[in-house]
């Protein structure tokens, strides 16, 4: 239940990077999460469709891609996609692993109108 | 026609990168300071209070403890802790997880206070506060025995980002369904390094085990010994 905290600050982060890049009204903000990520994207949807109402954000759309975990073993090198979080390394059975994606809220890009 | 005037700004950051930073330069304040900072995480009623209120005791004026004690409502943790350490309520108003500018809020009370330890005793919920970074040094998760043992992949984000997992209320195994090597398989599966140990606050088991690995934590974040603990670092209760 923090999406709400979490969506008031990618508006405002959106709204800096924009001004900062000449401003102009934001028709799409694309983010991208994993399972880790600790949110869930419906509830973000609906957080962001509330507090859009009150930005300057009313006209945007949310683009949420949804992406898998990813981890990279520190011994073998290789990555995959840990099942169930199980973080144990299936190409040789390290436990010194570490997370590549899947555990951040990334923002990816907005589309601004002239 | 406006289209041809439609922009891409790329922007590649994690949501979560400005108050990463504000939690790393508090944690640094922190370490600079000789203070380690530890958040606990845990569902409600699983005893973290009860936990800090016999880590006091256990040390006595050894280590100096103080708790910034998080709650949606009421004041009751702070009052409950108030005779063993320092404590300093914070009610989030109905929030499920503490900030950082709470958390610092809170701390500004105290600065002149000299602390061995700031225990941050966040709000009772396994999932929001696992996505908080408060300038931590070291994160603790906390389940209780009357909890199941089946949590930690429940619950995956808040094991996989804590360096601690604390299976408290041990003295109540005799009567549950709960194997602790169960559950601290589980959560090494999801954190492999995560350090485990079992615990009753109320009978002292284990006790002795949480503040060896409080002092060593403190030693290898903040580099120097408390300045009330002998040359000599057993602790005798």
């Amino acid at each position: 239940m923090h999406e709400f905290a979490l969506v008031r600050s990618l508006l405002s982060q959106v709204a800096q990077i924009v001004e900062a890049d000449g401003g102009g009204s934001v028709q799409e903000i694309r983010v991208r999460c994993g399972p880790l990520a600790g949110v869930e994207p419906t509830l973000m949807r609906e957080a962001f469709a509330l507090l859009r109402r009150d930005s300057a954000f009313v006209e945007a759309e949310l683009v949420i891609r949804e992406e898998p975990l990813r981890a990279r073993c520190r011994r073998c090198d290789q990555t995959f996609e840990p099942q169930r979080f199980r973080f144990r390394c299936p190409h040789c059975g390290s436990v010194d692993t570490i997370t590549e994606s899947g555990d951040a809220v990334m923002i990816e890009s907005v589309v601004v109108g002239g | 026609m406006t289209s041809n005037e439609t922009r891409v700004i790329t922007i590649e950051r994690d949501v979560t990168a400005t108050a990463r930073m504000d939690a790393a330069r508090f944690r640094e304040t922190m370490t600079a300071r000789g203070t380690l900072v530890v958040n606990l995480l845990s569902s409600p009623g699983s005893g973290k209070t009860t936990l800090l209120a016999e880590t006091a005791r256990f040390w006595g004026d050894q280590i100096r403890c103080g708790v910034l004690v998080g709650d949606i409502a009421t004041d009751r943790d702070a009052q409950r802790l108030a005779p063993w350490l320092p404590a300093i309520q914070l009610t989030t108003g109905g929030a499920c997880h503490l900030s950082l500018a709470l958390v610092q809020q809170g701390w500004q009370q105290w600065e002149e206070l000299p602390l061995d330890i700031l225990f941050i005793e966040n709000v009772g919920n396994l999932v929001c506060p696992s996505s908080h970074d408060l300038g931590e040094h070291v994160r603790v998760v906390l389940l209780a025995t009357t909890e199941g043992d089946d949590k930690p992949a429940k619950y995956p984000k808040a094991f996989r980002t804590s360096d601690g997992l604390l299976i408290t209320k041990t003295d109540l195994l005799p009567y549950l369904p709960f194997d602790v090597d169960v559950a601290a398989q589980d959560a090494r599966e999801i954190r492999p390094d995560i350090e485990v140990i079992a615990l009753s606050a109320l009978q002292g088991q284990g006790l002795a085990q949480w503040c060896q690995f409080l002092q060593e934590q403190r030693r290898r974040h903040v580099g120097r010994r408390p300045a009330n603990e002998s040359a000599d670092s057993t602790v005798n209760r």
